[in-house]
């Protein structure tokens, strides 16, 4: 790892201040928790010159129920913490749960929400230092054509990490909003745009966040009433690992009758991989295996699998009807 | 009067011995005070970083200190290899440079900064197939398969074959295996003009001068190896290595102490595997279960090493059988020894074929196994490991089941283990007591993780009536009296009977000063609970110190032996592991695995079961998740730290029960951890099979193959 300066800012402008404006500078980075920052900078993926810490920065470790019943989450608050919070355990379960996921209790208690959202790709040649693939400048993605089994079923092209973040599927689901703050100024963004893919513009980056952007807040919208949701997320090594693949639903029914659905899977795709045809199928159906089937077949319309990750269809489908069959219990 | 022999007691009067023991290093591990090779630092000591290169085959094109030489703290770079040198294979050979700094992060620092380039080569050689096609480069002359072995009549195999009821033919195959020592390979040096001290993390004190003596041109004797604690060796841990070699030199050179503990990277790249295999077997049984026939075809690979692999039929008796076995070359770093070197690759292929030939019979695969097991031992631990796992109340011991509604499926599997153990004859044991009341027990064995320095202390204190934790054990330095490596679960049998020698001979020195003491037999003295008295009159006694104070100035020392009949050879197991396969998902979940395990007369109790769960979780595993994977375009190692190398952890262990197999009634000594390495794998992919019919046949049983697998039934 190459030696650092750490910078602690206590203004959030300070930081902004501190931040780099070009795409091309990588003189700076920012740092929440670490958790994955220092991994990046021991794999000599990142060689910053500084380090902008936001920890001294007053106010971003709140969790605030506003009185509208939506929650404003600081992008300082721990994953553990989220986690551990019952309120939203009840009322937005599918966060809760997403949160509880993540990493290993060491891993929650230090990485942050908005360090979580921000965190990079797992792709075996990305964490590669050697590998000098599409995403760090080279002329290919080393994944398309060689060993591929965690990379993207949907979405791909010219490259396919897939986003390993556990609570971006979730606040998709829940339509929530990021607030960014810069140079430009401060700005609200859905967290369904703020993922690029990489047909979008994202080879070398993973969001619309420009360089001095930082994520201060997460907004989600008070549930409409009667919500039910889950995350259901699979992990090759059970006792910590990033998602092969992960469902985040929320549901919303009139007894046995689902009036609408909001699914999002994890794992699969460069951003967080919403399913629009399952959730129309969905609104209006019983929930039963047929429905539960027909589901799955409609989310996975479409995949593309790469020589070595064709399982990931029929498990997105299996968790797909793990997840209806759990809120229908 | 002459003296007695030393025996073992029988097992119920042992105070001591034959019961739970905590390791007498416990605590010291635990909160850290354990001091590794790693944590050691020396007045004026650098740092050392490889230059290593990433690629297989290649050619160094060029390599530059310029940058490196200019960081503050960088002490020294050197070039290893030189401009156009080749590279041959990923690992030992592809050091072309190390750096070394006041500091490890000067070192990184400085590492970081090298400009080093290489011209690749294609193929890369990183997988059999590549270096078995056609006009593939050869990596040593003579070809990439080498090393080809036969045994049996083909011709003989193929009329049973042909008239057996049920044959079964098909290929196992095994990922390569990392050992994961949690402590990396690596040295400490310090070398003076006539004497070197090497801390150095091994499994082999008393013989690891020879290698730095040669280098250095000093005696054997003026190599002082210090290895206090191992972070684990499992096999990996033998000889000086580059990283020892460089370390030592350097160290001479540039008259400091150098540094040199591998990277986690280094480590995954160069400090050896298990090797894989590809073992075609075709199988041949009777209706009634017996095994008439084999023909087994099997590659080792095993890198630029051979790989291991005992010679099919594994255990089993088979009527007629003929095996070929060779070694297929790639171009990584060799193999090296890893717990029953070969054994559980032989276990999967062997098991799993006995396993597919009960279900194609329809019989119970446990009666299976015994009508072809020769040792009694086998019989009734199948019979105790089916009984602890619950497989006589199981409803699908002839069929496999199916998965319930919600896509889960439940099943149990098999399968046996064989080890010879044994021992060496050249372990020597000093065992010397003082006035004071000291007693020390000293010989250069290693406590690579499975308790030898606690046995130490632990046998003394039986002779005496001590307790562990009275005795100063001196083990890691040779110095002391010799030992044998750690290897081959050789350890036990080959230290312990030395260890009981040592002390019933200290015992009969200071039985003969406390007798005329006590004016009685030295035969008459019992030695119990901190103080001797003479039998059948507790009042005639002496404390543990008032014993010794009869010494005067004198101190006793003596040397104890190997002594052939304190110690016996080859041991036997069975394991059976319960899994829960996810239809929907793919996952593997072991619920419960058992072990029962045979080694003679059982030593510690607490480390023989520690040992077992060992055992069944390295294979558990093993099974679920282990396997070093390579880009196969440009050969980089791509599973090279423990994000990707992924090992099992807590949320993968399942209920585990060890079992001492006490129906085991010899009376000598041996070791038997490796055995219990053996047949877990095994025994987890038939119970996946058990569970829902899915027959793997490659391991690990990752997901992506379990749901590959069940869409390929249908």
């Amino acid at each position: 790892m190459k030696p650092f300066d750490l910078q602690r800012p206590t203004l959030i402008d300070q930081a902004v201040s501190l931040l780099p404006v070009d795409h091309d500078d990588a003189s700076a980075q920012l740092m929440a928790g670490g958790q994955d920052l220092l991994t990046v900078l021991k794999q000599n993926l990142a060689e910053p010159d500084r380090l902008v810490s936001l920890r001294r920065i007053p106010g971003l470790d709140q969790l605030t129920w506003n009185s509208d019943g939506s929650l404003t989450i600081g992008a300082l608050v721990s994953v553990q913490n989220l986690a551990d919070d019952s309120n939203v355990a009840s009322r937005l379960t599918v966060l809760s749960e997403a949160a509880a996921s993540v990493g290993s209790p060491q891993i929650r208690a230090m990485g942050t929400v908005g360090g979580n959202l921000n965190q990079r790709p797992r792709c075996w040649y990305f964490r590669n230092e050697h590998a000098v693939c599409l995403k760090k400048g080279g002329d290919h993605c080393f994944a398309e054509n060689g060993r591929n089994k965690y990379n993207a079923i949907f979405g791909g092209g010219p490259v396919y990490i897939v986003h390993p973040s556990d609570l971006a599927p979730a606040l998709v689901s829940l339509d929530a909003e990021l607030t960014l703050v810069g140079g430009i100024g401060e700005r609200r963004v859905p967290v369904a745009d703020y993922y690029l893919l990489p047909e979008d513009g994202g080879i070398e980056r993973e969001t619309v966040r420009q360089p001095d952007e930082i994520v201060t807040a997460v907004h989600v919208p008070a549930p409409r009433p009667g919500m039910t949701s889950t995350y259901l997320k699979f992990q090759e090594r059970g006792s910590y690992d990033w998602a092969l693949s992960s469902v985040a639903l929320c549901l919303w029914r009139s007894g046995e009758r689902i009036d609408a659905a909001r699914l999002t899977l994890g794992g699969v795709a460069p951003v967080p991989w919403r399913c629009p045809d399952a959730e129309s199928l969905l609104a209006g159906r019983t929930l039963d295996d047929a429905t539960c089937r027909a589901a799955g077949t409609a989310a996975l319309t479409g995949a593309s699998p790469l020589s070595d990750n064709a399982y990931k269809v029929p498990l997105c489908k299996g968790l797909i009807t793990r997840a209806l069959r759990h809120l229908g219990a | 009067m002459a003296a007695a022999r030393a025996e073992w007691e029988s097992r119920d009067t042992l105070d001591v011995l034959n019961h739970d023991i905590p390791r007498v290093d416990g605590p010291e591990k635990v909160s850290g005070l354990a001091r590794y090779t790693h944590d050691i630092r020396l007045p004026r000591m650098v740092y050392a970083r490889l230059v290593v290169c990433p690629y297989p085959r290649a050619t160094l094109r060029s390599l530059s200190f310029r940058k490196a030489n200019r960081i503050d703290g960088v002490v020294h770079t050197e070039a290893i290899k030189q401009e156009g040198d080749a590279i041959a294979y990923q690992g030992y050979d592809g050091v072309v440079g190390i750096v070394l700094g006041e500091t490890p992060e000067a070192a990184g620092e400085g590492l970081a900064v090298v400009d080093v380039d290489y011209d690749r080569l294609a193929p890369p050689l990183v997988t059999p197939e590549q270096s078995l096609a056609a006009g593939a480069p050869e990596l040593r002359s003579g070809g990439n398969a080498r090393g080809e072995s036969s045994s049996g009549d083909a011709d003989d195999v193929q009329a049973e074959l042909e008239s057996a009821d049920f044959v079964v033919d098909e290929t196992y195959t095994l990922a390569v295996q990392h050992h994961v020592c949690l402590e990396t390979h690596g040295v400490v040096a310090s070398v003076l003009a006539d004497e070197a001290t090497i801390y150095h993390s091994n499994q082999f004190v008393s013989g690891d001068a020879r290698e730095f003596a040669r280098l250095l041109e000093l005696p054997n004797d003026a190599i002082h190896i210090i290895t206090d604690h191992v972070g684990g060796g499992f096999g990996s841990k033998f000889g000086a290595g580059v990283e020892g070699l460089l370390a030592a030199r350097l160290s001479r050179d540039l008259e400091r102490p150098v540094h040199l503990m591998l990277s986690r990277r280094d480590e995954f790249l160069m400090a050896g595997n298990r090797s894989g295999s590809v073992q075609r077997l075709k199988g041949g049984a009777n209706a009634d279960g017996t095994l008439v026939a084999l023909h087994a075809d099997a590659d080792r690979i095993g890198g630029m090493g051979n790989g291991s692999l005992p010679t099919p039929p594994y255990i089993y008796t088979v009527g007629e059988s003929f095996a070929r076995v060779r070694s297929v070359l790639t171009a990584t770093d060799p193999s090296r020894a890893m717990r029953a070197p070969g054994h559980p690759q032989a276990s999967f292929g062997m098991e799993s074929l006995v396993d597919e030939l009960a279900a194609g019979l329809a019989l119970d695969p446990v009666e299976m196994r015994k009508r072809n097991l020769s040792d009694e031992a086998w019989h009734r631990q199948l019979d105790r490991v089916a009984s602890e796992i619950g497989w006589h109340r199981h409803p699908n011991r002839t069929r496999h089941g199916s998965p319930d509604a919600d896509g889960m499926a439940f099943g149990i599997g098999f399968g046996v283990s064989v080890w010879g153990s044994g021992s060496m004859p050249i372990t020597i044991c000093e065992v010397r007591i003082s006035a004071d009341g000291s007693i020390s027990a000293s010989t250069a064995t290693q406590d690579i993780g499975q308790g030898s320095r606690t046995l130490v202390a632990a046998i003394v204190a039986e002779e005496f009536g001590l307790s562990p934790t009275d005795i100063n054990e001196r083990i890691g330095d040779n110095r002391l009296p010799p030992s044998v490596y750690s290897g081959g679960s050789i350890t036990t049998g080959s230290l312990a009977p030395a260890v009981k020698h040592g002390a019933h001979l200290a015992r009969e020195a200071l039985s003969e000063r406390v007798a005329a003491s006590l004016a009685c037999e030295p035969d008459d003295l019992v030695w119990s609970a901190g103080s001797v008295h003479v039998g059948g009159n507790s009042s005639r006694s002496l404390t543990w110190k008032q014993a010794c104070a009869l010494l005067g100035s004198e101190t006793i020392s003596v040397n104890g032996h190997w002594q052939a009949h304190l110690a016996d050879q080859g041991v036997h197991g069975a394991q059976a592991a319960s899994v829960t396969v996810d239809t929907l998902t793919g996952r593997v979940q072991v619920v419960k695995m058992v072990c029962i395990q045979d080694q003679g007369l059982p030593l510690n109790r607490m480390a023989l079961r520690s040992q077992i769960n060992g055992g069944m979780i390295g294979a558990l595993s093993y099974a679920l998740l282990e396997e070093r994977v390579h880009d196969e375009a440009s050969g980089l190692l791509l599973t090279d730290d423990m994000d990707s190398y992924r090992i099992a952890g807590c949320q993968e262990m399942p209920e585990m029960v060890a079992i001492i197999d006490d129906d085991d009634t010899r009376t000598g000594v041996m070791g038997m951890a490796e055995a219990t390495a053996i047949p877990g794998a095994s025994a987890i992919a038939n119970a996946v099979y058990n569970a829902c019919g899915l027959r793997l046949r490659s391991l690990p049983l990752t997901p992506d193959r379990v749901l590959t697998g069940l869409a390929a039934m249908g």
